[in-house]
């Protein structure tokens, strides 16, 4: 028979509880300790302790900031290279964020205020996109594009232009709110489904205007939806390679493509290693940023 | 009078967009049937490409390496996401607050951090291999396996968990309470009722490890190359009518795709009642 | 079942306090109180969905210390139901037996059995999201009873429901329980629910069990303020004691209150609206009654009453009238005596 409960009892049972939930948790936590925590250490390991020698192995030695340095300093030509890469790719990011976020707030308004069918209908409009393959509707602009690309041969017809866009900024910034425009649509959706619509309506009642409604109530309540939206484009657009790589030319080098060279081309590690814990601490930053705001807005 | 423009604006601006969706991928599919090999010079209408396809081994073999890529990953990251999922979910741990920021940060890394992590990762692991064992190995399918669950991991349990979270916890008290053991509380009541999240996790997993470029073209090796990749190669080289009819080849999977997760929806709908608060 | 130094604690809140009850067997206990005193708490212990920090709780004379729900020969219905989405309402009704091992045709049998209680054998093969909110709380009462649990343990189980269909409810549940004998503890804080249902009601706040007894009791003398004025609506007015039964309020207006002893402590009487009159300032009233003089302040109608406030003594007392034939009315402001029998007051604890 059992016994009455004590403190020490309820003490022992808790702790059985907690074990039994580390135990469940453990394999994956022990998974993402080996193949990701220690691959993150490495990573700045390298940036730290590595230098490149001549053959473009890595070796190690006392910790330096070199890696850290070069990349501020300018190159043999005497240009700020990195700081350059850096600095575009902030401001397209920015840009991308931007213009999605212009693209999707009427689009995710219109979907919200739809009659339940035709609104789910829209919705999966939005999600196949969201779901399909990214690479492929990158691609898709190349072909856009292209000298002699649909795109190019209404610009020339028109008489605008008979350059093709392929391979410039813009290219790369149409690839990027292309790519990533449904991550900007679903959030914002989202917040402006779940709103209060009497709330508008109240404001109405005490004599807002239809523009005034939507600047004092509307657009503050769905606030939450663009910043969600607004760092789950920017952040794959900062980091972003498939896009550059596909759209871009050498004039349009942004920092994830500039990583990836680091290591297939320039064989430095330690540079590389030092750029990537930068782009990965700006997301960090950012999302915690994120976080922060989402958390005094809901 | 205003409001009715602003009403027929904002219709227009969203199908605009809509078109801006679409459009692309529309011509993508209509050039993959065109003849000619020039993408854009349109001769008429063939199946001659697809055939080129298949009979292309390194088509071939990068398809059957994305899939054993994605079917691996997916039910290893499966089984760990939902156990991460439940885990976190339905217990008090010390240390469940660390691992619940770790299980995040797949999720926030960029694309290439990740891709330098797993590289660098495997290089040191391949090393000390090569140091204390003696035998020579190498990136290859089990190094992109390994990767894909890494960052997986995160985005299952993320689902499950949302669908946990949404969960009655009477439901699972109720079994208890009517003489289920912890298994059959597990495997009777709680495991049917997250099924929808667990397979929609398991669908975003799959779509992950089929979409990933970077990390994949870091961590393979000779002839392990994945669908994603080998197209990512062809395509840097120039546009042709091949990677048109492999593109619309693999939009048709991610769209079957998301009918299937509709699907699950769908059923998911049925169910209201266990999710009630 | 028994209780003994049941105490809870989450952290620095004490959930429950040295809990100390016994239920009787075949009784419908009622453990009633506002939200969050406790009494949830104390429910989820005996269940064992939590284990007490400290204490014991016996059941059928074993003592059931850290046993897993799974393992008490207890049965609940949640508030929410918690009926399982999933299944039909019959493979719902069967899953404690399938639990425990029960052959399939005396699973069967059994199901059948307990729908019929309930008057759902027809709905056996819908599911829960099917039935209506009456419906699903039947199913969840058969779910529980099939297994013929020693104690049955409800949380608020008519909370969800609308006004009639609660009532309604609340005789069938009654009528059930007398029919299947099963001890009934009974979580609510609607306290006309717990008068109406129960055989013994046990008071709770802040984490302790205040009184226990019949609803008459509970009702007619509260040992405490707070039962006093939990349940149904009282006059608390405090006094002063005057010597020999008698005690002082307000204004220094005397009446007797039985068992009030010494002179010059404070006290707190209770007076039930009902057990109040109203007559004319000089007419005559039974002898022995307390009397005081007073104002009509406001009038309230109820339909089948009316509910006076009269300024009396340097306090306000409630009056509550029936609406019967011939009932005289006063209007605000008219003068107006105060009358009621000295066996109506009752003395409270702060």
């Amino acid at each position: 028979m059992a016994a009455p409960v004590t403190p020490e009892l309820e003490a022992a049972a808790e702790r059985a509880q907690a074990r039994r939930g580390l135990l469940v948790s453990l394999p994956a936590y022990a998974y993402l300790v080996v193949f990701f925590a220690i691959p993150l250490v490495i990573v700045f390991v390298v940036s730290v302790f590595g230098r490149r020698n001549p053959r473009g192995a890595t070796v190690y030695g006392p910790p330096t900031l070199d890696a850290y340095r070069k990349i501020f300093e300018p190159g043999p030509d005497g240009s700020y290279l990195v700081l350059e890469i850096v600095w575009r790719s902030l401001w397209l990011s920015v840009v991308t964020t931007i213009v999605c976020l212009l693209l999707a707030y009427p689009l995710a308004y219109y979907i919200a205020t739809r009659t339940p069918r035709v609104r789910n209908a829209l919705l999966v409009l939005v999600m196949i996109p969201f779901w399909s393959n990214f690479l492929v509707r990158t691609y898709a602009w190349r072909v856009l594009l292209g000298r002699s690309g649909p795109v190019t041969a209404v610009t020339s017809a028109l008489g605008l232009t008979d350059t093709p866009m392929i391979f410039t900024v813009n290219a790369v910034l149409i690839g990027l709110v292309y790519g990533f425009l449904p991550f900007m649509v679903l959030p914002l959706y989202a917040a402006i489904e779940r709103m209060d619509w009497s709330l508008v309506e109240a404001a109405r009642d005490l004599y807002a205007s239809g523009w005034q409604a939507f600047r004092k109530i509307t657009w503050p309540l769905s606030r939450p939806g663009v910043i969600a939206g607004s760092i789950l484009v920017f952040i794959p657009a900062f980091g972003a390679y498939v896009t550059p790589e596909i759209l871009g030319g050498s004039k349009t080098t942004l920092l994830g493509s500039y990583i990836v060279r680091q290591f297939l081309q320039a064989r430095d590690a330690p540079f590389g290693s030092a750029l990537s814990f930068v782009l990965m601490s700006v997301m960090l930053g950012a999302t915690i940023v994120y976080f922060r705001t989402g958390a005094r807005n809901l | 009078m205003t409001g009715r423009w602003i009403s027929r604006l904002l219709g227009l601006h969203s199908w605009a967009v809509y078109v801006f969706f679409y459009a692309p991928i529309a011509v993508l599919v209509f050039l993959s049937f065109n003849d000619n090999r020039l993408v854009t010079v349109w001769t008429g209408a063939s199946l001659r490409w697809y055939r080129e396809m298949l009979e292309n081994d390194q088509v071939l073999s990068a398809i059957r390496n994305s899939l054993i890529v994605a079917g691996v990953s997916t039910i290893v990251s499966v089984v760990l996401g939902t156990a991460a999922a439940l885990g976190l979910e339905r217990f008090r741990w010390r240390g469940r607050r660390i691992f619940d920021g770790l299980l995040y940060l797949p999720i926030i890394i960029p694309d290439v951090t990740m891709a330098v992590m797993m590289l660098l990762f495997f290089v040191q692991v391949f090393g000390l291999v090569e140091l204390a064992f003696g035998p020579k190995i190498g990136l290859g399918l089990a190094t992109i396996s390994l990767s894909h669950v890494a960052f997986n991991i995160s985005f299952v349990a993320v689902v499950v968990r949302a669908r946990l979270a949404g969960l009655d916890p009477a439901l699972e008290e109720a079994a208890a309470d009517l003489y289920a053991d912890r298994r059959q509380a597990f495997l009777h009541v709680t495991l049917p009722l997250i099924m929808p999240g667990v397979l929609g996790g398991a669908l975003l997993a799959l779509t992950l490890s089929l979409d990933d470029v970077v990390i994949t073209s870091f961590v393979s090796g000779p002839g392990s190359t994945t669908l994603p990749v080998y197209v990512f190669g062809l395509v840097k080289r120039g546009v042709t009518p091949l990677i048109n009819a492999v593109s619309t080849v693999m939009l048709v999977a991610s769209m079957l795709l998301v009918f299937v997760s509709l699907i699950f929806q769908r059923g998911d709908g049925k169910v209201p009642q266990g999710t009630r608060q | 079942m028994v209780l003994s130094g049941v105490t809870k604690r989450f952290g620095d809140v004490t959930a429950v306090d040295g809990m100390n009850l016994e239920i009787r067997d075949g009784e419908f206990f009622s453990l009633l109180g506002p939200s969050g005193c406790g009494k949830t708490t104390t429910l989820r212990m005996i269940a064992g969905f939590e284990y007490p920090t400290e204490g014991s709780v016996r059941i059928q004379g074993r003592e059931m210390g850290l046993e897993p729900p799974n393992r008490r020969p207890v049965n609940t219905v949640f508030q929410s139901y918690a009926l399982f989405p999933h299944m039909t309402v019959a493979e719902n009704v069967g899953f404690g037996l399938k639990m425990r091992g029960v052959g399939r045709s005396e699973i069967a049998e059994r199901v059948a059995r307990a729908l019929d209680q309930v008057q759902l054998a027809h709905r056996s093969d819908a599911r829960p999201s099917q039935l209506s909110g009456g419906q699903q709380q039947r199913v969840a009462l058969a779910r529980a009873l099939v297994n013929e649990p020693a104690v049955l343990l409800l949380d608020e189980p008519l909370g969800a429901l609308d006004l009639k269909l609660r009532q309604a409810m609340q005789v069938e549940l009654k009528e059930l329980q007398e029919r299947v004998g099963i001890t009934f503890v009974y979580v609510t804080h609607d306290q006309e629910e717990a008068l109406t249902m129960s055989d013994r009601i046990g008071v709770m706040n802040e984490g302790r069990l205040l009184q226990v007894g019949e609803p008459e009791a509970i009702y007619e003398r509260p040992t405490s303020r707070f039962v006093a004025d939990f349940i149904g609506h009282i006059n608390l007015v405090t006094a002063e004691c005057a010597g020999s039964g008698m005690v002082r309020i307000g204004d220094g207006a005397e009446v007797a209150v039985p068992g009030v002893q010494g002179a010059g402590g404070k006290v707190t009487i209770a007076l039930r609206p009902e057990r109040l009159h109203l007559t004319a300032p000089d007419a005559d009233i039974p002898a022995g009654a307390n009397r005081l003089r007073g104002v009509v302040r406001r009038r309230v109608y109820h339909g089948d009453g009316f509910t006076y406030e009269v300024a009396v003594a340097g306090t306000v007392l409630e009056v509550r009238t029936e609406n019967t034939p011939g009932l005289v009315r006063y209007e605000a402001g008219s003068d107006i005596c105060v009358y009621w029998d000295p066996s109506a007051a009752n003395l409270v604890e702060d």
